[in-house]
């Protein structure tokens, strides 16, 4: 009986509990919203350094740090036979040198990275130097990022001056050619550096079958003379930089989840509030307080429940729509992060379930504590409306 | 004549409220008994203990002093829960705002007490139809009572204090809200389900109309009874 009298006045409050149940669908989509998206932002971040540089770790030569560019002439190594047989789809072998780039008479210091032709481990647009030979041409062919031709002006077909040092400190110049200008998903591997093939950057520096680090899809045993960098270690500034951002997301959320529990107990407190009377009367008909208690939050679940039908109901349709748009963040991308121009909401079921038990848990509980607050006082006051003020 | 038991009786009951620091005793030492099937009245001023003693019979609040006992049981020896039960079973209430609940219609309302009695809607649709007719507001029987008058309001709490055929039924100001011509009729209304119900009719009012109906009156001044008179042979109060 009391579910039957709950449903009654919960429906036939008519605007005031759609209302009620539209708020709070509303804050729903909004949290599950805010989360997913940060959830998209982090795994588009971390997912791209993984697919175009990080693979599943490096076996590097010990003592490489991308940071000190000075001491990239030194830490190269053959490849290790152990690795060098490894199918395509399993290792990509990769040279880091430094170079001077000198576009429209201008000295600008580059990455050159070398990568090996054929891998399919890491996705890197290099289609523009297949159909080349492995003896490099006499212009040497290139592919810069969209960034990097943006800042240094260069446009496919340009020629320009590449200077850089060979392994015996040999400095040498060579004309290269910009075959391709490629989007490349990962910001850091677009400014600041020239894509070569990985034999071309071999013979320019006399580095034959040496690299720098080879990419691999996981853990292969351990190699003599190369460390092991696990995709944690290669990625510990962005998962710091992520942490931290973590971290203020969580505090944003908070505030929001607060706000939301302020809403809420506002709603539904103001809505026992108006039905003192009303509780009164049911205990002058001779409803015990706990039934009445009962009653209410009954009534409070059931717009909570229908708070998340209205939400799915609402929320699921918003949420494809934007998963076919995506959330600009281009302006992003400009400051680094490894993110394309767009991103796009990653659901994660523990945080769905864990915004839902919040709000569903919030509203049962604001409907119980002030209705038991005037259960348990004299049903003068009520009847009177006196029994909250 | 054979005589007539009581259903309430109040023995020296007081109640004294604390408003702020001081104490506000709104009745004092009460001694009153009311018989099966009176159709009596509390009357006095504003704040002479009228709502008070209705709702002290009517186990909402609980005396300060003295004994109230409902057909020889003491509700101060009752619990929250067996006070909740005994006005389910055995009183109705009839407001001066009405307290209709809002979402349920003309029907609903006065079928809502059996349910919390326990019966089911099919069992007494019957009975809850028949008093509806009886309030006459067969008519009106699916309005909310938004969509009422405050005269049909009052006869659809009528019907609700009088569905469960309660022993007592206490109104509290049930005219004050309406026009003379509602008044008397609401008044005629209680008057002949009184008769017909033999149900304990007990108002508490200021309104001077309600003289010429009932069969005895109490006059409280201060939470005093300064009086206690009854209609004599002669239709007289005395």
């Amino acid at each position: 009986m009391i579910f039957k009298i709950a449903w009654t006045n919960f429906y036939r409050q008519g605007i005031r509990a759609f209302l009620n149940t539209l708020i709070t669908a509303l804050t729903l989509i909004a949290l599950i919203f805010m989360v997913s998206l940060f959830n998209g932002f982090q795994a588009q971040a971390t997912h791209n350094l993984v697919i175009t540089d990080v693979g599943g770790g490096h076996y590097r030569a010990p003592g490489f740090d991308i940071l000190t560019p000075t001491e990239w002439e030194d830490k190269t190594r053959p490849v290790p036979s152990s690795l060098a047989g490894l199918p395509r789809g399993e290792k990509a072998e990769v040279l880091i040198q430094q170079g001077q780039l000198f576009p429209n008479r201008r000295l600008y210091p580059v990455q050159l990275r070398g990568v090996e032709m054929g891998q399919t481990l890491l996705q890197v647009p290099l289609a523009g130097l297949e159909s080349f030979p492995a003896e490099p041409p006499d212009v040497v062919p290139v592919v810069v990022g969209t960034k990097m031709a943006s800042r240094t002006r260069l446009e496919k077909g340009d020629t320009v001056i590449l200077k850089f040092r060979d392994r015996f400190g040999v400095v040498d110049a060579r004309e290269v050619v910009v075959v391709d200008v490629a989007d490349i998903v990962n910001p850091r591997l677009d400014e600041g550096v020239v894509w070569l093939r990985i034999d071309h950057l071999r013979k320019l520096t006399r580095r034959e079958g040496e690299i720098t680090w080879v990419a691999v899809d996981g853990f292969k045993g351990p190699v003599s003379g190369f460390e092991f960098h696990t995709p944690e270690m290669l990625m510990s500034d962005l998962l710091t930089l992520l942490r931290y951002d973590r971290r203020n997301a969580k505090v944003l959320m908070s505030i929001l989840l607060f706000l939301t529990g302020i809403s809420i107990f506002n709603s539904q407190f103001l809505n026992v509030f108006k039905r003192q009377k009303e509780i009164g009367t049911l205990m002058a008909l001779g409803m015990e307080a706990r039934r009445i208690v009962r009653l209410f939050t009954l009534e409070g679940s059931l717009a909570a429940v229908g708070a998340i039908f209205l939400g799915a109901l609402l929320g699921i349709p918003l949420f494809l729509w934007f998963q076919s748009i995506g959330l600009d963040v281009s302006h992003l991308s400009e400051a680094t992060m490894p993110v394309r121009e767009k991103i796009f909401l990653e659901f994660r079921p523990v945080e769905i379930v864990s915004v839902l038990t919040f709000v569903v848990a919030l509203m049962v509980f604001v409907a119980w504590l002030p209705v038991r607050k005037i259960a348990g006082l004299d049903a003068t006051l009520a009847l009177r409306g006196r029994a909250i003020t | 004549m054979p005589m007539k038991i009581n259903v309430v009786v109040l023995d020296h009951v007081s109640k004294v409220y604390r408003v702020g620091v001081e104490d506000f005793t709104a009745l004092h030492e009460v001694t009153l008994e009311v018989g099966e099937g009176a159709f009596m009245s509390i009357v006095g001023p504003s704040g002479s203990g009228k709502t008070t003693l209705l709702n002290l019979i009517g186990g909402l609040d609980r005396p300060t002093a003295g004994n109230i006992s409902f057909r020889g049981r003491k509700l101060s020896e009752m619990s929250r829960d067996r006070l909740a039960s005994y006005r389910r079973e055995n009183i109705g209430f009839i407001f001066q705002t009405y307290n209709l609940l809002p979402v349920y219609s003309v029907y609903e309302n006065v079928l809502f007490p059996l349910l919390l009695l326990g019966h089911r809607e099919s069992e007494v649709r019957g009975k809850v139809m028949s008093l509806v007719q009886k309030v006459g507001l067969e008519p009106q029987v699916r309005k909310k009572p938004s969509e009422l008058s405050g005269g049909q309001c009052q006869r659809v709490a009528i019907a609700r204090a009088l569905v469960k055929d309660p022993s007592l039924i206490l109104a509290d100001e049930p005219t004050a809200n309406l026009d003379a011509e509602n008044s008397f009729q609401i008044l005629e209304l209680m008057r002949d389900l009184n008769k017909q119900f033999q149900a304990a009719f007990l108002f508490s009012t200021h309104d001077e109309k309600v003289t010429r109906y009932i069969s005895r009156e109490v006059r409280l001044e201060d939470g005093r009874i300064m009086w206690d008179k009854r209609r004599n042979g002669h239709g007289e109060l005395e």
